[in-house]
């Protein structure tokens, strides 16, 4: 129907407001397209992307250290049916130090760790785990025998010890690792990448003062010296040639370790048979260490208390 | 075509419809006018034969456009579209044409002598035809399909373009590129390390079948790791003396596992497998069996499968809660080694480890003299004996162990392990298409090459493609039915 003019507005607007054509589209054609495209790219990068970087996120994050953490634990293992006066000087001992440094002590038993057989000096390997388990947020884990005393207080073991830079200030670089003729001689390593300080005297690698840096390794060396076949192999000294042989003939422990010289960490009281000149205690020397004190009619105990603080 | 208006007479006679006077109207008139009212087009002026509504002025442009058109030859206003369109339509109109929805005899504009529909291609049937009725039908039918494709075009090129490309992808070795790459399908982060020649060399001569044993096993891995683009290193593990103590012979596996990785820096996993083993299924990628869902193909926690009765988890207060857990950190981003159990513990025919610091150390405290002159004559197994003791007794190595069940990636054939019958933990499962099978044992006493060979024959038949399928199905038939026709002439 055509009309010359068109038709006028109908006077009765409709109740409702009309409903918009259906036959327009919400989005025109080709704004479709640019949508689909833009879709399509933005789907092949997000695949290409996550290709890219799958593999790369797995790295380490810097774990978090709760405040207050002691950075150094220092453990000590006890005899409890030893004499209580001396057990009780040896502790003071530690802890006057701890406390001077923020450091902490752990004095374990041995009866707690599963020798069976094999000597009581074996606990130490043990008890440097059982340490890293209580205290799982330090770095450095310190042994000392229980013949030993901390002669200088003063001392902190970051500055004297552990800091890097004198780590590297310190080691001992392509010396046979067993004294006295070993072919396998220390390495030269980076301050950051020690995890194991120790030092050798007359007899051997010491087996009375080191330091272990907490981590996957110290894990692995102390389980691995702790294997029951080790135990079972009736060393000559027991745990001292045990760790004498694995770090002989196993590269990864090797590469971890640091010879210092003996008396950073482990001077010896005059009165030790056999021992060098230079290794002998002198004043301001952070260690000094009794073993045999026992032997000549003497106690440790006597001797020991005038080093004591 | 509505107009705005009614059309008005004019004062030289006719009608003035401003939408219609176009000059082509009249001269399809006067042309063809019989096709052209044939093909259904309404027109407003039918009834005038010749020109009626031709005025003056309409005739005076008509001729100038016609003169202009003809003289210059570009033609580029033309109305029959361009100077293509005019011989485009020159060759359309000497094509035969379809009369389309004929209705009938009443719709002919000519007369026609002929009964139709016969010896005639009639698209449109009509209602008198009555025989041609059916392939009329589907000529519609074919008509309307050409038609949408043809709507269509445009989608469906692009379509097959995809295809083609697709297509493209997988023919050329450009699929192979993509899954060697390492940061797109990572296939050279995988090595697997084939133990060849294992206690042969000096120790013993080799006869024809283990000869085709090795040929069958080393085919078997280079199609697999070239089809996945990983690495293959087929390595020697005859007896040599390479040592200066005797003790090392046979526990060569670590070292030569050491030696690969040096060899690939940039690899990840190195997969060890024996020479008596089946690779069944190449098409199961290592990434989709196993390392895209590490955690749900692997169980850290022994318990679940536990032959030799290893307590677990560890209970010595002194160890870190993560080394008396059950699963270690339960991350699997923290496994380094994955063992398969058989019914006598660790199988080493079969394994998988990781670049690590923990490998590392792993290996290099695997061998150790001390645990070797005690239990050298208990540990028959060798490295296998001395992994499951440092499992046992050594904390550290617990929460890195991840184990997989043994059919996921070392089936055994009903010969290995079979004291106590069929079991479907252990032993290969044809509906299943386990992924590799392990002839572990089967130089004691078994027929390792006709083990072998079974598989080899499994294998192919079991992945045959569709048109090998279709040849074996028709041969099948036919000797089926000799077979029958055999039997009928016996009874």
């Amino acid at each position: 129907m055509h009309f010359a003019f068109p038709p006028r507005k109908t006077s009765n607007p409709p109740p409702y407001a009309v409903r918009p054509s259906r036959s327009t589209p919400m989005l025109r054609r080709n704004q479709l397209r640019l949508l689909a495209i833009i879709a399509l790219g933005l789907l092949s990068f997000i695949f290409i992307a996550s290709r890219l970087f799958r593999s790369s996120s797995g790295s380490a994050q810097s774990e978090y250290i709760p405040p207050g953490t002691p950075p150094v634990v220092i453990v000590t293992v006890l005899d409890p049916k030893g004499n209580p006066s001396f057990n009780e000087m040896v502790k003071q001992n530690r802890e006057h130090y701890a406390e001077k440094h923020g450091y902490t002590t752990f004095f374990p038993n041995p009866a707690d760790y599963p020798l069976k057989t094999a000597p009581v000096s074996w606990a130490k390997v043990p008890a440097m785990r059982h340490a890293m388990t209580l205290f799982p947020h330090s770095t450095w884990y310190f042994f000392l025998d229980v013949h030993a005393l901390i002669a200088n207080p003063s001392i902190s073991i970051e500055e004297h010890i552990t800091a890097p830079a004198r780590i590297e200030e310190l080691e001992i670089v392509d010396v046979p690792v067993v004294p006295p003729d070993s072919v396998i001689k220390t390495y030269a390593l980076k301050g950051d990448k020690v995890d194991l300080i120790i030092c050798q005297d007359h007899e051997g690698i010491g087996r009375e003062s080191f330091l272990i840096r907490r981590g996957e390794w110290a894990k692995y060396f102390l389980d691995a010296w702790f294997d029951p076949l080790y135990r079972a192999y009736n060393f000559q000294k027991a745990e001292l040639h045990a760790l004498e042989h694995i770090v002989q003939w196993h590269g990864t422990m090797l590469a971890k370790l640091v010879l210092v010289p003996q008396r950073i960490i482990n001077s010896f009281h005059s009165d030790r048979a056999g021992v060098s000149e230079a290794n002998i205690y002198q004043e301001g020397d952070f260690i000094i260490n009794f073993t045999g004190c026992d032997q000549g009619g003497k106690t440790c105990e006597t001797v020991m208390r005038q080093y004591a603080t | 075509m509505s107009l705005s208006r009614s059309p008005s007479p004019q004062r030289g006679g006719g009608w003035s419809s401003p939408g219609l006077t176009a000059p082509y109207n009249s001269s399809g008139h006067g042309g063809r006018g019989g096709s052209a009212a044939g093909s259904g087009r309404t027109s407003p002026v039918p009834a005038f034969a010749n020109g009626a509504n031709v005025t003056w002025a309409t005739a005076q442009a008509r001729s100038a456009e016609v003169l202009r058109g003809g003289g210059r030859g570009d033609g580029s206003r033309t109305r029959g579209g361009g100077f293509l369109g005019g011989h485009w339509r020159r060759i359309s109109i000497g094509l035969p044409q379809w009369r389309s929805g004929g209705g009938g005899i009443g719709a002919q504009h000519f007369a026609e002598k002929e009964k139709l529909g016969r010896g005639r291609w009639n698209i449109g049937g009509g209602g008198v035809s009555g025989g041609g009725g059916a392939r009329g039908k589907v000529m519609q039918i074919l008509a309307f399909f050409g038609r949408a494709i043809w709507r269509m075009r445009l989608r469906l090129a692009i379509v097959l373009g995809i295809l083609l490309l697709v297509l493209g992808f997988y023919v050329t070795p450009l699929h192979r590129l993509y899954r060697r790459s390492s940061y797109l399908g990572g296939g050279s982060k995988y090595v697997i390390i084939l133990g060849a020649n294992q206690g042969g060399g000096v120790m013993e001569w080799k006869g024809p079948r283990e000869w085709a044993i090795e040929r069958d096993s080393v085919k078997n891995k280079k199609k697999y790791a070239r089809k996945w683009g990983y690495e293959l290193e087929i390595v020697d593990m005859s007896t040599k003396k390479r040592y200066a103590h005797e003790w090392r012979e046979s526990w060569e596996k670590v070292d030569t596992i050491r030696n690969t990785m040096r060899k690939y820096p940039n690899a990840e996993w190195f997969w060890w497998l024996d020479l008596n083993t089946f690779i069944m299924e190449p098409s199961y990628s290592l990434q989709a069996h196993i390392f895209n869902n590490l955690g749900e193909n692997t169980y850290r926690d022994i318990n679940v499968y536990n032959p030799l009765n290893i307590s677990h988890p560890l209970t010595e207060e002194y160890l870190d809660p993560e080394t008396r857990s059950t699963v270690g950190d339960g991350d699997p981003s923290s496994i380094n080694l994955i063992v398969p159990q058989d019914c006598g513990g660790f199988n080493l025919g079969s394994f998988f480890v990781r670049r690590s610091a923990w490998t590392d150390r792993l290996f290099d405290i695997w061998w150790d003299p001390v645990g070797y002159e005690q239990k050298h004559m208990q540990w028959e197994h060798k490295e296998q004996d001395a992994l499951e003791s440092m499992y046992r007794n050594q904390p550290w190595v617990r929460p890195h162990v991840a184990f997989a069940p043994q059919r996921r990636i070392n089936s055994f054939p009903i010969g290995a392990c079979s004291d106590n019958g069929p079991d479907p933990n252990i032993h290969y499962q044809e509906q299943d298409r386990d992924f590799v099978v392990n002839m572990a044992g089967c130089e004691w006493g078994r027929d390792c090459w006709g083990e072998m060979y079974h598989f080899r024959q499994l294998s192919n038949r079991l992945n045959r493609n569709p048109w090998e399928k279709f040849k074996d199905w028709i041969s099948d038939g036919i000797q089926a039915a000799r077979n029958r026709g055999k039997e009928d002439k016996k009874s």
